[in-house]
């Protein structure tokens, strides 16, 4: 019987692959060539029905999302590595080594999207493809250089994980740090692609080397960089707190359920700290995009783009607020008798955030009627008007920003007592500090309002995002120091969060890859009618950009695919552990009682906000 | 049962103070600010969200799904989410990409005419409209009474094509639309408006500091002009060369035509120097 069972499921599983190689397989066979003249060069295929451009949206945007992701799991995975190692806390090896299990299937995913993304792009686009293999081949062998050593890191960092333990442990850090760099600049390479086509330069005449360098040093070429490695971490890190929330959602015992609430914090916690800085690299690529060309700064922050940044700022200010609320639930669970401490410092910062929302989402002009428009006395209110400019938005970043970081901070000291002599002077410097950082954000954002532009952007805005980042940047070593020595009054508590803390991860994950398929949006929309701006025009039947709600379902499609494609990854992945005694096998607690909710001990408990 | 009350509590109150603050923000929003309808929703709104986070934050935890009822209700989590996207997208004001596909028909269709693809495209079309024609002619006069009467049409026809149409284009209107379209703005004001970052001079003084045949020059071969206080643009080549290629010469000379026209001498514009 039992062989009988497995004949069949070898059947279905051929059946299943058969389907997917033919859903694949027969958009491309339909392709057909625009009519050419005979002698001309065929310029564009298409798919019909589908269209070309909807099929390499999806495939594209698949790839970028599980490059993001393949990109962001080393450099999260070698984090809690390396934090293992200097905690001595053994969770981190695990979780690391659990999450680059992941690695081998998701980055032969990545590859195969890769692969079938670049032959539809030579089928579908043969004269861009042309245009660009001329401009980039040196930089296609670097490509392909890059690949290989990335690869071979990658086998020896994930099959020599367990023989690279104790005294070997440096030599395994260090491959975990070249497959980061090697990851980083497997990244950067593709995106001089991408973001040559939106900004290129004048190719100077030389070698074939000089001509694709000189084109790779695009003006948008690092701010994409930064904004894509930054991204890549709030990527990972949100996953892992989405998986973290799923396993806790179907945890079958105490232990598994201490194992993923605690793993569903680190990834909450990593994708937190990524979001932090993640407006100041958007805030960058817009500047240099603004300085490369005002008209497609004009076209995506005051054309017809505009309104996708009210969607952007709907996303992330549900993605403020989940990751909030997290802390805040941590708070109220983990740490018994914080409930009434701290309810009506949630609130105030529920409060803060929620009207900062409010401004982030308030366009510049109004679409309002005639009557409407009348009674406002044009299409500029004059209170919202005042909201809807750059220097209100940068402002309510910024306090958004410190908001989330003083959630983050509350949740660290909550359940402890500072001993240090110094505790009192650092507490109040660290306020005094926010304190001034919050006026002088406000007063910097109320001030932009009468100076010109240039003043504002080159001088006024980067002076709040530098004074956050300082803030950022003092009091989490600070705090740090003072918990050091802290002593542990109400020790916290793992696996006793509500289910719904769970859907909250989940929540996060998919507004961050929301998110990044309406970047992806954008940043094409925003060259309008040209494969490569301003030097080759789109003459294909889809050059016009789509609209707003058709492009949020093709969105909404590819956030689900790709979480469809993660799952499967992460099913796949975990048929090994399960062999040697399930997930639990790796669900290494500090647990006192496996019956109950465990309670970590301080240094755990500690250990968990470095 | 203790702890179900107490929550019972804390919702009922939270939802009189949620409901509180949106009634103030209603009014506020209505008739203090006189925001329009779709604001005063979204004050609403954002009221509610955070009524609504409050509360969950106390409330009691039910009871975990398992098995397909989770898989379920995981799915209706992300519809419930992707359609609050969708919706809010579909809820904003849409562009109409009609607007941009008439733009593409300016700017790419001229182009295409004139690669050797497009020019072969017109060709077919052409012939298969003249084809349409004599079909139709035929018939006609085969219903007329047949080929004796073809020939003597022919002979009156005397061989003459279409009469061009007069080029009844405003020359000025044209070049305007050109240099939108060239988003010349960019670099360039005119009466006050365009580039904010200094790449390349005012314009709007230009008719009389340049003749048409020196602008064409400067627009096909931008290293052949330099506007006076402009030497570190000139210099890192800030100004394209590739109108050369982009435009046709009938494109240049209505863009050329229009900047002739600018006469105001009110508006200090730089003064070109020959290179």
């Amino acid at each position: 019987m039992e062989h009988i069972r497995n004949h069949r499921s070898v059947y279905a599983y051929a059946a299943l692959f058969l389907v997917l190689v033919f859903a694949v397989a027969m958009p491309v066979g339909l392709a057909w060539a625009e009519d050419a003249p005979a002698g001309a060069a065929t310029e564009y295929r298409d798919i019909p029905g589908m269209g070309s451009r909807n099929l390499i949206w999806i495939v594209a945007q698949q790839h970028l999302l599980l490059a993001g992701f393949v990109l962001g799991v080393p450099i999260f995975a070698w984090v809690c590595e390396i934090v293992g190692v200097r905690t001595g806390d053994q969770r981190y090896d695990k979780l690391a080594k659990e999450f680059t299990k992941l690695l081998t299937s998701s980055y032969a995913t990545t590859a195969l999207f890769g692969g079938i993304l670049l032959f539809l792009l030579i089928g579908l686009y043969p004269k861009l493809m042309n245009y660009l293999s001329d401009v980039f081949f040196p930089s296609f062998l670097v490509y392909c250089a890059l690949f290989l050593l990335e690869t071979a890191t990658l086998y020896l960092y994930w099959y020599g994980w367990d023989s690279m333990q104790g005294s070997k442990k440096g030599l395994h850090l260090f491959l975990g740090f070249l497959l980061n760099v090697f990851a980083f600049f497997i990244m950067i390479v593709p995106n001089s692609w991408a973001t040559f086509q939106a900004s290129p330069v004048v190719i100077a005449e030389g070698s074939m080397w000089a001509r694709a360098w000189a084109a790779t040093w695009n003006p948008t070429w690092w701010p994409v960089n930064i904004h894509r490695l930054i991204a890549n971490v709030v990527l990972g890190g949100y996953i892992c707190g989405a998986y973290a929330g799923l396993k806790y959602l179907m945890a079958q015992n105490a232990e598994e359920r201490v194992h993923y609430d605690w793993m569903g914090y680190v990834g909450n916690f990593i994708g937190v700290f990524g979001l932090l800085p993640l407006p100041f690299a958007g805030y960058w690529l817009m500047r240099e995009i603004y300085q490369y060309n005002q008209q497609m700064g004009i076209t995506l922050m005051g054309g017809f783009l505009s309104w996708l940044f009210i969607l952007q700022a709907m996303l992330i200010g549900i993605l403020f607020v989940g990751s909030n609320y997290y802390f805040w639930l941590g708070i109220m669970h983990r740490i018994p008798g914080s409930e009434a401490r701290y309810r009506r410092p949630i609130l105030a910062m529920l409060v803060i955030l929620l009207v900062c929302l409010g401004v982030w989402m308030t366009p510049h002009s109004l679409v309002a009627s005639l009557e409407e428009a009348r009674k406002m006395g044009g299409t500029h209110h004059p209170l919202l008007g005042v909201f809807g400019v750059m220097s209100a938005k940068m402002t309510v970043s910024n306090l958004m920003i410190l908001v989330t970081f003083m959630s983050f901070i509350m949740y660290w000291r909550a359940g402890k007592e500072e001993t240090a002599r110094w505790a009192k002077v650092a507490k109040a410097g660290q306020g005094v500090l926010l304190g001034i950082a919050v006026v002088v954000v406000v007063v910097l954002g109320v001030w932009g309002y009468f100076v010109p532009a240039i003043t504002r952007i080159n001088y006024f805005s980067t002076t709040q995002v530098l004074v956050v980042l300082f803030v950022l940047l003092t009091v989490t070593p600070l705090t740090g120091l003072l918990m050091k020595s802290a002593r542990t009054t109400t020790e916290m508590v793992w696996g006793v969060m509500p289910g719904r803390a769970g859907y909250v991860l989940v929540l996060n994950a998919v507004m961050v890859i929301l998110l990044m398929t309406l970047m992806g949006y954008a940043r094409s929309s925003s060259r309008v009618h040209w494969h490569v701006y301003g030097v080759m025009q789109d003459t294909s039947q889809y050059a016009y950009s789509p609209a707003l709600g058709y492009a949020a379902a093709i969105m909404a499609l590819n956030t689900f695919l790709f979480c469809l494609l993660v799952a499967f990854i992460f099913w796949v992945a975990s048929m090994g552990g399960e062999k040697k005694g399930g997930p639990t096998d790796t669900a290494h607690t500090k647990a006192k009682d496996a019956a109950s909710p465990a309670v970590g001990s301080a240094p755990a408990a500690s250990t968990g906000h470095q | 049962m203790a702890g179900e009350r107490s929550f019972i509590a804390i919702l009922i109150k939270r939802l009189l103070l949620g409901g509180f603050a949106a009634v103030v923000l209603l009014i506020l929003t209505r008739f203090v600010f006189h925001f329009p309808p779709v604001f005063q929703a979204m004050f609403v709104l954002y009221a509610g969200l955070g009524t609504v986070t409050f509360i969950l934050l106390d409330a009691p935890a039910v009871s975990p799904f398992g098995g397909v009822k989770a898989l379920v209700a995981l799915v209706v989590f992300y519809a419930v989410l992707a359609g609050t996207f969708i919706a809010g997208a579909n809820f904003l004001p849409q562009y109409d990409p009609m607007v941009e596909k008439g733009k593409i028909d300016k700017i790419v269709k001229p182009k295409l005419a004139a690669t050797d693809k497009g020019k072969m495209d017109a060709l077919l079309k052409r012939s298969v409209e003249l084809n349409a024609q004599s079909q139709a002619i035929m018939k006609r006069l085969e219903a007329l009474g047949g080929a004796d009467k073809l020939k003597a049409a022919e002979g009156d026809k005397g061989g003459g094509g279409d009469a061009p149409k007069a080029a009844a284009g405003d020359l000025i209107g044209l070049g305007k639309e050109q240099y939108d379209l060239q988003e010349c703005y960019n670099c360039h004001k005119i009466g006050g408006k365009g580039s904010v970052k200094k790449r390349g001079p005012t314009m709007d003084n230009i008719g009389n500091l340049m003749k048409p045949e020196e602008m064409k020059e400067k627009i096909t071969n931008p290293r052949s002009w330099m506007a006076e206080g402009f030497e570190k643009e000139y210099n890192k080549k800030q100004m394209p060369d590739k109108y050369k290629e982009l435009m046709t010469d009938q494109e240049i000379d209505v863009l050329v035509a229009y900047l002739a026209s600018l006469k105001d001498a009110s508006v200090e514009t730089p003064k070109p120097i020959k290179k």
